[in-house]
């Protein structure tokens, strides 16, 4: 029998204490959400951000990246990488202590949900493509990157449960690890993510993505298709490997058909694309 | 001691009596481990995916990231250690192949792999002694090269040998 560590209004209090994000991670962050946008928006709030200049042009010019000249200029550094992965750098630069922290109460070593996120995020990409209707794939990215940032709020409170959540779940005392957080916390990491992104007033297609991407078919029906590409983008994620304790914990929607055409070829083609650009994008960021 | 340490689609053995030869976090993928008790030799294949056909360009970088070209990747370095190039007397364990909750196992490309992991092996006479795949945690998996004890971890979960 799982004891309850924490109540509710202790993790609300605690996500009211997370600081906001930067001006220029939460502009791209709208801007992304946003259909009508060109890439001169993007260039032009990088550029209103000094830190992140010097940021995209390290990572442009890093080795992972292989090109022959170097690349000084914003515009071309944004041309290259991409509104999603400039809007990827600004996030997990000004989020950083939330990101890249040991995620104690999943069993998970630092940066473990960054790579998890990352990995959501080029799968939710992919994944967008193959969406019955059309989807974004920048905003695929983006709310993979965010979607599971519950868990760095929740992971305080839950050092020290894994195994009790785990033979909770051996033993159908609980559905899945969201079902052990609620034992534990009276709430799961989906409904923390969703407050914090309330509080940092992302755009609502973001924050359904955060709320909803374990049970996607509660989502709002205009937001679905987002979600359930978040949904499969995660499951993909973890197939692919993950170092904390809830990795595979959760349960598949069988509904995604309505929404996402994707064979079990294009999945393992998925696979390859997340393995490959994961690999890329994690040495660009980490300048190896 | 060292670790020799396999990435997903690498492949690796070693003969330093000294080394762990390990791969980290095994999803859906399936960790393939060769001994070749003769020359106190152990291999290991970090498998992704089921068959190369899919992309066969990606084999000219990374052979072991498909079971049908991972496993003579890793007979073909092993015999260049001296060890049979067919694999004969070699001790074969496996482990990963894990899934998602998903009664209908839609995307259970972990079972898939598990299974082009034994067609490949077959054709060389080979199988394993022992495995632990399927299930629904992930896997990293360590092998002690002068022993060839074999110990699992899974994070929440106490480790255990195979």
């Amino acid at each position: 029998m799982m004891e309850q560590r924490a109540s509710k209004e202790e993790i609300i209090a605690a996500i009211k204490e997370v600081p906001l994000l930067s001006p220029s991670a939460s502009q791209l962050l709208q801007l992304s959400a946003s259909s009508d946008h060109d890439m001169s928006e993007v260039v032009d709030i990088v550029k209103c951000d000094a830190a992140l200049t010097a940021r995209v042009l390290k990572i442009v010019n890093s080795v992972a990246y292989g090109l022959v000249h170097e690349v000084t200029t914003i515009e071309r550094a944004v041309g290259y990488l991409g509104e999603r992965m400039v809007a990827g750098i600004a996030l997990g630069d000004s989020a950083s202590a939330l990101f890249h922290k040991e995620l104690e109460g999943y069993d998970g070593p630092k940066s473990e949900l960054w790579n998890h996120d990352l990995r959501t995020a080029i799968a939710a990409r992919e994944i967008a493509k193959q969406s019955k209707q059309p989807l974004s794939p920048d905003l695929a990215f983006t709310a993979g990157i965010l979607h599971a940032v519950g868990k760095a709020i929740l992971s305080d409170f839950l050092q020290h449960s894994s195994n009790d959540v785990l033979v909770g779940i051996d033993g159908h005392e609980v559905t899945d690890y969201l079902a052990g957080e609620r034992e534990l916390l009276g709430i799961d990491h989906t409904e923390a993510g969703y407050e914090l992104a309330k509080s940092w007033e992302l755009p609502e297609s973001l924050q359904c993505a955060i709320r909803y991407h374990h049970r996607p078919s509660e989502a709002p029906s205009e937001y679905q298709h987002l979600v359930y590409a978040v949904h499969l983008g995660c499951i993909v994620a973890m197939m692919c490997g993950s170092q904390s304790s809830d990795s595979l914990q959760y349960h598949l929607d069988q509904n995604y058909t309505n929404y996402i055409d994707l064979s079990s070829e294009q999945l393992a083609l998925v696979m390859l694309e997340v393995n490959d650009t994961f690999d890329t994008m994690h040495n660009a960021m980490t300048d190896k | 001691m060292s670790n020799l340490i396999l990435g997903v689609g690498e492949f690796g053995a070693s003969n330093d009596q000294a080394d762990i030869v390990k791969t980290f976090a095994l999803g859906s993928c399936v960790a393939v481990v060769l001994m070749c008790p003769k020359t106190r030799t152990v291999g290991m294949v970090h498998v992704a995916l089921p068959e190369s056909k899919i992309n066969p360009d990606k084999v000219k970088t990374r052979p072991g990231y498909f079971a049908d070209t991972g496993i003579p990747a890793l007979l073909n370095q092993m015999s260049t250690m001296g060890c049979d190039p067919r694999g004969r007397g070699f001790i074969v364990k496996l482990a990963g192949g894990a899934k998602i909750m998903d009664p209908n196992n839609t995307f259970n490309i972990g079972k898939r792999n598990a299974l082009a992991v034994k067609k490949t092996l077959w054709k060389y006479a080979l199988g394993p002694v022992a495995e632990d795949l399927g299930a629904t945690y992930s896997r990293t998996v360590s092998v002690s090269v002068t022993t060839g004890e074999i110990t699992l971890s899974s994070p929440g979960r106490s480790d255990w040998k195979l």
